[in-house]
């Protein structure tokens, strides 16, 4: 079966400048411009945001903590230099998630997530490494037109529109049925 | 301000209002069926901020007018007669396909960012303000247009097909985003509203070079198309009958 989805992009968000790119989830798209417009459709409608990355989910590296702790320290190609940059993503405590640490440079993925784990100041419960040539970002000249928009609307909890309260009084105190029939035929 | 200028402000911003509001009430009617969910949302997202502009112009004619800015803009929407609109016939036409919605919004929104530019520098402050804060967002509306405009120009055969068909049937309605206004001469004079030729000319040029891009020929046209913005297409009514319908049935509950 051909797969006729558009592939799919991980998404980093930076809350304020200075603080990490945090995972924050996935879109399809069918290129990166697409894929960082999209991110900023789908996750920066109300949390603040300085900048967005994206990275095609195929380039992606990663394991869990388990998957780590096998990993054997990956054969140095002979061929290869350490020449290729890649981002790291370290989940560090259970209830945080996926956060940009640093760069390592390897020959490959498998040599990035060994380095990326050696370089750990403590053992992760995930590590991503991604190649850095992938990740499509946000220029800063672009911020105010992406992300400014959403910090000046209102975030309304549903419980703004008192459907609760109104439905509670209803069940409380009936509507007789005739008024609900004659309802809109009045005025 | 002179005093005498208020009233044909408001008219001004009304016809923006208008523009903004059934444009809207157009785009939200993708939501839930454009064609992934990720423009679903996005497309859901550019049909509130489309509102919510509505909603700053109405208030600034509520304002204009001496009516309540919290009640008056509700009463202009929900309440008033077909004839006494005032929107562009571009944004009336049914939604069509998704290059027919795309190639609209892009015509709309390249000439908002044009128009927002200018109203910058009206000398009413509120309306100045406004347009500057509008066109923060209209710029990403505009970016996120232009993407989609050279994707599906320069995509399949069938895309491209599509999208030279919607630009063929929309271009003769897009001469009346910029057509001059009766009024509009005092306002212009005293700096109130920007004047409609120049905006006119900067627009043509601007969306011309993004369609080139896509591969888009533009449709030659004879004279734009006759009659100002109180005549209307036919599906105007059942329009505003939809979007009216739910306010109607209860003309003072509140919200």
């Amino acid at each position: 079966m051909s797969d006729t989805q558009w592939p799919r992009y991980e998404v980093f968000v930076q809350e304020r400048p200075g603080r990490p790119h945090q995972h924050a989830g996935s879109v399809h798209a069918p290129d990166p411009e697409m894929a960082l417009l999209n991110a900023r459709d789908v996750f920066v409608r109300r949390p603040e945001c300085a900048s967005l990355w994206v990275a095609p989910s195929a380039t992606v590296r990663g394991g869990t903590a388990e998957e780590l702790s096998q990993l054997v320290a990956a054969p140095v190609s002979e061929e290869g230099s350490p020449d290729i940059e890649y981002l790291v993503f370290a989940k560090l405590e259970e209830r945080g998630t996926l956060a940009h640490v640093g760069e390592v440079h390897a020959t490959g993925p498998d040599d990035a997530l060994a380095a990326a784990k050696a370089a750990a100041s403590r053992p992760p419960l995930a590590l991503w490494v991604v190649p850095a040539a992938r990740v499509e970002r946000t220029l800063p000249e672009e911020a105010a037109s992406m992300f400014d928009p959403s910090r000046h609307k209102p975030f309304r909890d549903q419980a703004f529109y008192h459907i609760q309260t109104a439905l509670r009084r209803l069940r409380r105190d009936p509507l007789p049925i005739a008024s609900l029939q004659n309802r809109g035929k009045k005025r | 301000m002179n005093l005498e200028l208020r009233l044909p402000l408001a008219d001004a911003l009304l016809r923006l209002a208008d523009d903004e509001m059934i444009l809207a009430h157009r785009d939200s009617e993708w939501t839930g069926h454009a064609p992934i969910l990720e423009e679903d949302i996005a497309f859901a997202n550019i049909a509130l901020d489309e509102m919510g502009h509505a909603g700053v112009w109405y208030r600034l004619v509520a304002e204009l007018r001496g009516e309540d800015p919290d009640t008056h803009p509700d009463q202009l929407v929900f309440h008033r007669a077909l004839d006494e609109f005032r929107c562009l016939r571009l944004v009336e036409l049914p939604k069509g396909d998704w290059a027919f919605t795309i190639v609209r919004q892009f015509l709309f929104d390249s000439a908002e960012v044009v128009r927002l530019q200018a109203l910058r520098r009206s000398e009413y402050p509120p309306l100045a303000k406004a347009a500057a804060k509008i066109a923060i967002e209209e710029r990403y509306h505009d970016r996120h247009l232009r993407a989609w405009v050279r994707r599906l120009g320069l995509g399949t055969e069938e895309s491209h097909r599509r999208m030279q068909a919607a630009l063929d049937q929309l271009w003769p309605y897009a001469t009346q985003l910029f057509e001059p206004q009766v009024s509009e001469s005092e306002l212009v004079a005293a700096g109130l509203f920007p004047a409609s030729e120049p905006m006119a000319a900067e627009w043509a040029e601007a969306a011309a070079a993004i369609l080139a891009d896509a591969d888009l020929k533009i449709p030659t046209v004879g004279p734009g198309m006759n009659g100002g913005r109180e005549n209307h297409t036919d599906h105007l009514e059942p329009l505003l009958a939809e979007m009216q319908s739910v306010a109607r049935l209860e003309p003072q509950a509140s919200w």
